[in-house]
């Protein structure tokens, strides 16, 4: 009786703050004037930026590697990867630790916004075309408020051909 | 009352396995490794309320270590299994005859074994 | 057999995996010292050991094999047998066909039948008891009908039942449990005078009724380990209309024949965790006799053979599916095992956690210190953080410890390759063993296994002469192989040495221009000619044997040592022998390594490869179309790389005579790489970039600085493919 009185009060709870408990969490950031989400299950940690190593030989969005605790963790810059100016990091530049498969990887973005729950009957599938950004890397578009998130496929950010190693160096 | 069983076998495997059925059924386990082990570990150790040993160790044997422990007064009414592959009679009875309380026969089921330990063990 | 235990099937593995190695030297070193009698008992507490545990996982084929094998060993020690030649050859071969079958429950890879059918009989005859055809089939259960009985059951027990730590009321306990106990009367007519009562004895005896729906069997089990000595009558009277045989009235209860069989056949019968097939439950409850179930389960079809008479499939598509599931039976097994495991000294593990227990202490310290931090302080600040470096690397060396093992455990197959070398090869060899103590990283251990064997085999085979050459040559007849370790440095030797003819000079040479390796007038050293035997294809041998000369081998044992970052060196002596020395580094995890800077960046260049640095003069360079650069280091040119084309960076200098260039060796190729500067020498734990990332190019491995940042380890074999790939699109 006390779990099911505890559910009803969470739930009206999430309701009187804005959430809802039939989607999904996203953890929302900022890529200019754009608002990104993932989903917070794939997000291991948050991390201020930090000087990583850049890897020789590898697309310039791959900004190199990081210690994290002993293990080494590959950063992708996200305004490369998307074809958007770099600018200058600043105190919000932070890296998203993310699971994708087995791996770790960072990603680094301009600052993070907030964690929005975005039930399913929000999301729109991604626009065939006019996005800024290769649309095969979105789940879809997510509506929170007046808000638009361009909702993240992470697991199709690096496609098989960047994991693999370049077949020929000599053309690098 | 949590209880305390002493498991002696030189076979780390066994030993485990052993363990692993005794904690399971909440045991506070010992393991010794051989019967030099168990006398060194026992003295100034928890309160054993069960041994189980295996007889054939190296330094000293199961049965010289069960003759060991029924000397100690800490032991003397102490239930002590010996595990033995050994379905010969004679071993049974030198068990028998340095004190033993009874056996398990390899190998051994999780289940006869908590059986044959609740069989000999006042609750 | 379906319990909790598979989890420890891995440990039982490698706990078995020892043993066969104690059986098998203990076996040799019986052949020396046949009389030895610590030395059968500690082989016969190994089969013991493997028996008892392969039982528990149901590994019933190991258990059957070594029962007999344990059989004959008990003989052995208990004096009944001589251990001769024969003997001590048929346990040999008797472990190795142990081996095999338990190689067959770990991986599932077959087993040749015969073989252990043919030691099976040969252990029997040896031992001189019959063998079974088969396994002894189980008894079947007893029938039990589901009716009350009734015990009347008289016991006495033993005096000195206190003292075997039973306890009766333990007894009557577990006689309630199975069914009700009543009439419980107790006899104290032994009772003797207070004064004259010892209190850990047992004076008493019962008298009681037993109702119960249990079979006989039970209620005996309940006192399985007092039944022998105690007086016990258990006499069933019939209570309920069940046809039965008369009772056995009377019967003082039989020895122990069975002790767990009924304890187990309890359980069987009683528990019922796992559902009954429904037959059975048929039979028991007397609704259909055990012939009629048999007769019907005889009848029953398989699957395939019901399809193929509907002509549903054809018998070839159920064969091909039937292989089809065996495929996948033996694939999903073999895909479990292999989870790599090591076991640690709890010493070494104690001594962890009191480095550990010292570094919470030191980092307490600091931060007590760092949350009231005054200048003044500072002394105490860099104490403290002295003392933290130490802690440190104590429990970096210690950590390391663990995967550390003695090298004993590869040595331990040399003496029996040794005694079968010899006597395939007709020649008298004794092994000598030494520094097997020495420690090394575990997978080291497994990696030199095999160019170990081909280095002792190469002594045994082309090493040392045959007994009638060695006395022609005033040697001893006995020639001997010695296996040695030792540590120098931060490296592990491992040196094989003979005392046999030593490298033939003119042989090799000779050889070398038939191979086309060298030209035919060409000078070389000693130091030049002796590498050649490591070259692919590179044989002395006249005839090929099936032990060695082949050819294939040396230039194996070259490969694979240095794929262990290891280097391969002889020293030879024509007429008295060879020494091969193996040089490896301690472990695989952490190498010792040059850190070199270009522009901003730090790389790490294992110290193993670098042979020498130089900052050349601008006269030594010279550029070869199609070869790229190259440099002349005392008359022999080599290819130059310059580090920052290869990596694409940004250099401080692009002029080699400001630069500092690394001459680094792999696989007997020398490259020079140009790099800004040498910051100094380290030793680097080498960490996975394909953990997350990938492999790279030219890059071996990550590590992780002083500063905290990510360094990359330097893949030489790989950098001179890359520079090799340049030139070809350059060209």
């Amino acid at each position: 009786m006390a779990a099911a009185t505890l559910e009803t009060a969470t739930k009206e709870l999430n309701q009187q703050i804005g959430l809802t408990t039939d989607g999904s969490q996203y953890l929302t950031f900022q890529l200019g004037e754009e608002l990104y989400g993932v989903d917070i299950l794939r997000v291991q940690e948050i991390k201020g930026y930090t000087t990583v190593t850049k890897i020789p030989n590898t697309p310039p969005h791959i900004k190199g590697v990081l210690n994290l605790r002993g293990t080494i963790v590959p950063i992708v810059e996200l305004r490369t990867k998307f074809g958007m100016p770099t600018i200058d990091y600043t105190m919000f530049t932070v890296i998203v630790v993310v699971v994708v498969q087995d791996r770790i990887m960072g990603l680094v973005v301009d600052s993070v916004s907030d964690v929005l729950n975005i039930s399913k009957k929000d999301i729109q599938a991604p626009p065939e075309f006019g996005a800024k950004v290769d649309v095969s890397v979105l789940t879809g578009i997510g509506k929170s408020g007046d808000k638009l998130v361009a909702l993240l496929n992470i697991d199709r950010l690096l496609t098989e051909s960047e994991m693999q190693e370049a077949a020929s160096v000599a053309d690098a | 009352m949590i209880k305390t069983a002493l498991i002696v076998d030189d076979s780390p495997t066994m030993r485990q396995m052993v363990a692993f059925t005794l904690t399971n059924a909440g045991f506070n386990v010992l393991e010794a490794e051989d019967g030099k082990d168990a006398v060194t570990k026992v003295a100034g150790g928890p309160k054993i309320n069960i041994v189980v040993t295996d007889l054939n160790m190296p330094k000293m044997d199961g049965i010289s270590l069960i003759k060991e422990l029924r000397k100690m007064a800490a032991f003397k009414f102490t239930p002590i299994l010996m595990l033995t592959t050994e379905s010969a009679a004679d071993k049974k009875q030198a068990g028998k005859d340095a004190g033993a309380t009874g056996w398990i026969v390899k190998p051994f089921n999780p289940e006869v074994m908590l059986k044959i330990i609740a069989k000999i063990l006042p609750a | 057999m379906s319990n909790d235990f598979s989890q420890f099937q891995e440990a039982f593995f490698e706990e078995a995996g020892d043993h066969l190695a104690i059986v098998e030297e203990g076996l040799l070193a019986l052949e020396q010292h046949p009389d030895d009698l610590d030395l059968l008992n500690k082989i016969f507490r190994s089969a013991h050991s493997i028996k008892g545990t392969s039982g528990m996982f149901g590994f019933n084929a190991v258990a059957q094999f070594t029962h007999k094998m344990e059989t004959l060993l008990d003989l052995l020690r208990n004096g009944q047998k001589v251990v001769t030649l024969e003997i001590a050859d048929l346990l040999l071969k008797s472990t190795d066909c142990l081996k095999t079958l338990i190689d067959a429950a770990k991986t599932g890879s077959p087993v040749d039948g015969d073989t252990v059918q043919r030691l099976t009989v040969e252990l029997a005859t040896a031992s001189n008891t019959k063998v079974e055809a088969s396994a002894p089939p189980s008894t079947p259960l007893p029938l039990t009908p589901n009716l009350s009985r009734c015990f009347h059951i008289a016991w006495t027990p033993p005096e000195w039942l206190f003292q075997r730590g039973l306890d009766p009321l333990q007894i009557f306990k577990e006689l309630a449990n199975l069914g009700t106990l009543s009439q419980v009367a107790v006899d104290t007519s032994k009772l003797p005078e207070l004064v004259a009562m010892d209190p850990e004895k047992c004076y008493l005896a019962w008298t009681m009724k037993l109702e119960t729906v249990k079979d006989r069997q039970v209620v005996d089990a309940v006192f399985e380990f007092v039944r022998e000595d105690s007086k016990l009558v258990i006499e069933e009277r019939e209570s309920l209309s069940v046809k039965r045989e008369a009772p056995e009235s009377g019967r003082e209860c039989e020895a122990f024949e069975s002790g767990t069989k009924t304890a187990s056949r309890e359980t069987s019968a009683v528990d019922g965790a796992e559902p009954k097939p429904l037959g059975e439950i048929l039979v028991e409850s007397g609704i259909v006799s055990r012939e009629t179930l048999d007769h019907a389960l005889a009848q029953q079809k398989r699957v395939g053979q019901i399809l193929i008479e509907q002509h549903a499939a054809t018998p070839q598509q159920v064969e091909q599916a039937l292989q089809k599931q065996k495929q996948q039976e033996s694939a999903s097994q073999s895909k479990k095992t292999d989870t790599a495991s090591i076991r640690v000294d709890t010493a070494k593990i104690d001594k962890l956690i009191n480095l550990v227990g010292e570094l919470v202490i030191t980092q307490s310290m600091l931060s007590d210190l760092g949350s009231r931090f005054e200048m003044s302080q500072i002394s105490v600040l860099l104490e403290r953080m002295a003392q933290l470096e130490r802690n440190t690397r104590e429990i970096q060396e210690r950590v390391m410890g663990i995967r550390m093992l003695p090298i004993g455990t590869a040595f331990s197959r040399f003496p029996r390759l040794v005694r079968d070398l010899s006597a395939k090869a007709g020649k008298k060899i004794q092994l000598v063993l030494s520094g097997e103590e020495t420690e090394l990283d575990k997978t080291v251990i497994e990696s030199i296994g095999d160019p170990l064997i081909h280095l002792v085999r190469n002594s045994a085979d082309h090493g040392l002469e045959p007994p009638e050459e060695r006395l022609d040559n005033n040697k001893p007849e006995l020639g001997t192989i010695r296996l040695n370790a030792f540590h120098e440095g931060g490296n592990i030797c491992i040196t094989v040495e003979d005392d046999g003819r030593g490298l033939n000079r003119d042989k090799i040479l000779a050889k070398a221009v038939k191979q086309g390796l060298i030209a035919e007038n060409e000078k070389l050293s000693d130091d030049q000619i002796w590498p050649l035997i490591f070259k692919p294809g590179f044989s002395t041998a006249e005839k090929v044997t099936d032990v060695s000369g082949r050819g294939v081998g040396m230039d194996v044992v070259k490969r694979n040592i240095e794929g262990l970052g290891g280097t391969v060196s002889i020293k030879t002596a024509l007429g008295k022998g060879t020494v091969f020395t193996l040089k490896l580094p301690l472990t695989l995890a952490i190498i010792e390594g040059m850190t070199v800077r270009v522009g901003k960046d730090t790389y790490i260049v294992p110290l193993l490869s670098i042979l020498e640095s130089i900052q050349p003069k601008a006269e030594v360079m010279k550029t070869v179309i199609g070869k790229g650069e190259l440099i002349n280091v005392r008359s022999t040119y080599l290819p130059m790389m310059r580090l920052y084309d290869v990596f694409c960076l940004q250099p401080e200098y692009t002029d080699p005579t400001k630069a500092i260039l690394l001459i680094l060796e792999t696989e007997g190729e020398r490259v020079a790489v140009m790099v800004d500067e040498i910051l100094g020498q380290q030793q680097v734990v080498i960490k996975s970039m394909e953990q997350n990332f990938r492999k790279v190019a030219g890059v071996a491995g990550a590590t992780i600085l002083g500063d905290g940042t990510v360094g990359f380890i330097l893949d030489v074999r790989g950098l001179l493919e890359m520079s090799r790939q340049s030139m070809l699109v350059a060209a």
